[in-house]
């Protein structure tokens, strides 16, 4: 009995996690514009959706963007982590102080900021300033990750390596490094998810230069005419999960 | 040698100090002086000294608004408890080849930006929407709800969209409970309920923390769920804020309504911390 | 580390791919312009005749594209200012003077459109559409009976919850102006202030504010009535859907929205080309039936099937076009119409 309930109570919050998502991705492929009345097959959707350039445009900065701050913020994020860990130096408290008012700070207040201090060094809002503010963002989040794995190192094996003869950069690189991989790289991933997703942030750092997807959609969202986002979201869905299958099949091959 | 560790030490420091220097401490010092400023219309802000957009942040409506952000929020973060935490325990108590993929499937809904999710639910919850059609054809209702522009409409959209946040942390927490705990009480006796109350319940808060927060804080900041879900009366802060600073270009006043909203923020995150701390030191008497 | 240097070498040439060129000048423009406003086919024909890249970003409010220009003046090379924004711009400085030699369809323009007060001689501005606000209804949710037919009927309580407004403080507060008898158009704050308190009442009836795609909740069946701009009752009506406009007893709101270019723009040249192209009768014919408002192109008449120009959901009769009131500027009381609607909105 017991089981039942637990299973349909599942069933119920999956369900609602996911209902409007497949309202989205069969309404895709409905031939009715409004998607209340479902009017027959069609890809046409799709076929719009490739001619809108400039939606693909902005896909493929969001993307750019993505991939860079979050490889930018893993390494500035693991290098921080390390300083935190391994480093005694005054500052630690101003730094951990800093990362948290990142991450306490509402999005909105961080968007302000930085548009604030790119307002005062002048410098015209697009790529660069989106990208500094990516980074910016998912710092405090690769910081955590890498930190909470470093914390389980025994230091004693780094002792022994200092005794050993090993140069700074040499324990950095062959020993902290590694150990710290699968840290490094599920604060990449996580800092991937957050850049590609941020609407707030983006929304006042960015300028007409450079669009991107999300502040897109949001127009398009708001003016809610035309089955192109369905068809945008499924792709984008599928595309995720592919990343997701991918990464995992990187992974198993490593074990190995 | 040693100049050489002593180098490398040095330039990591600089270079994590700088960026944050940079980017976070001088950006949010800025707006902090700037809430102390005056607008001016031809150089968006004079140098005097003010504490007026302070004090204007006294006036009702303000005080309206931030108090109905911070409403909306905490009751997102109740019903996400509430839906939450059942979710988390039966999930958590799954067998291991399962309980991953369960998951996985939680955070996949993640992958798709949220504005289109919210976009996805704007379809489900419209009048002519799939939740009415459900419901009318179920003769549950005899006219359709009109739930789209409504505080209901913004409050589920916070819940759907982060209720993994909540999801997370609690079951890293549950997954953590030493099952030795729960059968010893079971043959001493104890009603499930008792189980459930005095020993699941207190070694699992700091999983209830900080999905809480993780749910509360930025439900607090997210303008556009209110934006396109929220309709004609439901103003928060965060939608403030934004007009403030875009449209009417009052960075002064912006800026102070910015960062008294971090300062509630804070307030309520020390506030966590302290009855986290009464609990802790609690539930480590009883044990 | 391999993994690492691997995703660095991916990355920089995703950099070196994607990094926007900052040289190619003329060949783009940078339009700004409201939502709704231009075919889609009308950029891709502009883009194929003159090699020019549109880059087309939209806005749903003056404001909005006012502050986005304030801080970033050389953001875009054109513009479409509504008629009292074009005078604060101006003042201002922020727009370029336009030299009417260089654009060859400018005489195509019906004069009545021309040499307003917010811009004598259109030293600042072409004029783009015109258009009008009225009250919308769904036909489909609502008896004949039920009609409102004048914007005080939209007071009514048996409207609550049921309106769908502009978002757009001088358009809501035109319609309580009117309603007491004011002018839209006055600076008197005393009036404003008497608008304001009309509105407090009106607020249980609005249901939402919506500029971006205002026809957009009525096709839902979320609102029935409210206001409703013109062409997208127009737009609406071609996807099916019963919408139409009533033009209210107090008079409807009359609008112009104008091109401009702003004084730092930096594709000029790209920016007078597609006034141009705009101007031009079959462009201009184009873009009015596709978008349903009318255009100031007199040489584009002609071209217009019969029926548009009898559709009186789009050319509003001459009694409602005597009855109207043009939006003009309000000078500096702009910022106390805006105040006033953020407090409608929170709820005070």
């Amino acid at each position: 009995m017991k089981k039942i309930i637990n299973t349909i109570y599942l069933f119920m919050v999956y369900a609602f996690l996911y209902i409007p998502i497949i309202v989205l991705i069969v309404n895709s492929f409905n031939v009715s514009k409004f998607g209340q009345k479902w009017k027959g097959v069609t890809f046409k959707w799709y076929g719009e959706l490739l001619d809108n350039d400039s939606l693909i445009q902005a896909a493929i900065h969001s993307l750019t963007i993505a991939l860079i701050s979050a490889t930018c913020a893993a390494l500035l994020g693991s290098l921080m982590a390390i300083a935190l860990y391994r480093y005694r130096f005054k500052s630690k408290n101003f730094i951990k102080g800093l990362l948290f008012v990142v991450m306490m700070s509402p999005d909105i207040t961080m968007a302000i900021s930085l548009l604030a201090i790119f307002t005062l060094i002048s410098i015209e809002l697009g790529f660069f300033t989106l990208l500094i503010a990516h980074i910016t963002f998912c710092l405090p989040f690769v910081v955590i990750t890498v930190l909470a794995r470093l914390s389980g190192f025994d230091i004693r094996m780094l002792e022994a390596a200092k005794d050993l003869g090993a140069k700074e950069w040499t324990i950095l690189s062959k020993i902290i490094m590694p150990l710290a991989k699968t840290a490094i790289m599920s604060g990449w991933l996580l800092s991937f998810t957050l850049s590609l997703d941020d609407v707030i942030i983006s929304s006042f750092v960015t300028g007409p230069s450079y669009e991107i997807l999300p502040l897109k959609i949001y127009s398009m969202v708001r003016v809610g005419i035309s089955p192109e986002i369905n068809a945008l979201a499924t792709v984008m869905l599928v595309f995720s999960l592919l990343l997701v299958v991918i990464s995992k099949w990187l992974v198993r091959e490593k074990i190995r | 040698m040693k100049t050489k560790c002593f180098n490398i030490e040095k330039l990591i420091i600089g270079i994590v100090l700088g960026w944050l220097i940079c980017f976070i401490f001088i950006p949010n010092l800025m707006i902090v002086i700037t809430s102390f400023l005056t607008k001016d219309d031809a150089n968006i802000i004079s140098l005097v000294f003010t504490l007026d957009n302070y004090l204007k942040l006294l006036d009702p409506m303000y005080v309206k608004v931030l108090w109905h952000s911070f409403y909306m929020a905490a009751f997102a973060t109740l019903f996400c408890l509430i839906i939450g935490y059942p979710f988390a325990y039966i999930i958590a108590r799954m067998q291991i080849k399962f309980r991953f993929f369960m998951l996985f499937l939680v955070i996949v809904p993640f992958w798709t930006n949220s504005l289109i999710r919210t976009y996805g639910l704007k379809s489900v919850l419209g009048t002519h929407g799939l939740l009415n059609k459900f419901l009318l054809a179920l003769s549950i209702i005899d006219k359709p709800l009109h739930i789209m522009y409504s505080e209901y409409a913004v409050m589920i959209g916070l819940v759907y969209i982060l209720l993994p946040f909540m999801i997370l942390p609690l079951f890293s927490s549950i997954e953590k409970l030493d099952n030795c705990y729960l059968e010893a009480a079971k043959d001493l006796g104890a009603s499930r309920w008792q189980i459930f109350r005095r020993i699941v319940l207190p070694l699992t808060i700091p999983g209830i923390i900080g999905g809480c927060l993780l749910v509360l804080l930025p439900a607090l900041g997210m303008f556009y769920v209110a934006d396109l879900l929220g309709g004609a009366k439901n103003l928060l802060i965060g939608n403030v804020i934004k007009t403030q600073i875009l449209n009417m270009r009052d960075w002064p006043f912006g800026s102070a309504t910015s960062i008294t909203l971090t300062l509630v923020m804070a307030f309520l995150l020390y506030i966590y911390w302290k009855i986290s701390q009464k609990i802790h030191k609690k539930v480590e008497m009883e044990i | 580390m391999k993994k690492i240097s691997k995703i660095l070498l991916m990355t920089s040439c995703v950099v070196g791919l994607s990094i926007p060129n900052v040289q190619a000048e003329d060949q783009e423009l940078y339009f700004y312009n409201w939502s709704e406003y231009i075919p889609a086919e009308v950029l891709t024909e502009f883009t194929k005749e003159t090699g020019i890249k549109v880059i087309y970003s939209t806005y749903e409010s003056n404001e909005t594209m006012y502050a986005k220009l304030k801080t970033h003046p050389e953001g875009y090379d054109l513009i479409v200012p509504s008629t009292y924004f074009v005078s604060k711009m101006q003042k201002e400085g922020m727009l370029k003077q336009i030299d009417h030699a260089k654009l060859s369809n400018f005489d195509k323009i019906d004069t009545n459109f021309l040499n307003k007060p917010f811009d004598p001689n259109n030293s600042y501005s072409i004029p783009y559409i015109w258009g009008a606000t009225g009250i919308g209804i769904n036909t489909d949710m609502l008896d004949k009976s039920d009609y409102p037919t004048s914007w005080a009927d939209l007071w009514d309580k048996k409207w609550e919850n049921q309106l769908l407004m502009m978002d757009d403080a001088r358009e809501f507060f035109h319609i309580a102006l009117r309603k007491l008898g004011y002018s839209g158009n006055t600076t008197d704050p005393k009036e404003i202030k008497a608008a304001y308190e009309e509105l407090k009442k009106l607020m249980p009836n609005v249901l939402v504010f919506n500029s971006d795609f205002p026809a957009n909740p009525y096709m839902a069946g979320e609102t029935s009535a409210g206001m409703l701009w013109n062409g997208s009752a127009y737009m609406a009506n071609k996807e099916d859907a019963n919408l139409k406009i009533i033009w209210p007893k107090e008079g409807a709101i009359f609008w112009m929205d104008n091109l401009s270019i702003p004084t730092h723009a930096k594709n000029i040249d790209a920016a007078y080309k597609m006034i141009n192209f705009l101007l031009r009768p079959d462009n201009a014919a184009k873009i009015a039936l596709q978008i349903g408002y009318p255009t100031p192109v007199k040489a584009a008449y002609p071209l217009l099937p019969k029926d548009f120009l009898e559709n009186t959901n789009v050319y509003p009769p001459q009694e409602v076009m005597d009855k109207g009131e043009w939006q003009n500027s309000v000078g500096d009381a702009s910022d106390l119409y805006e105040s006033y609607f953020q407090k409608l909105k929170a709820g005070m």
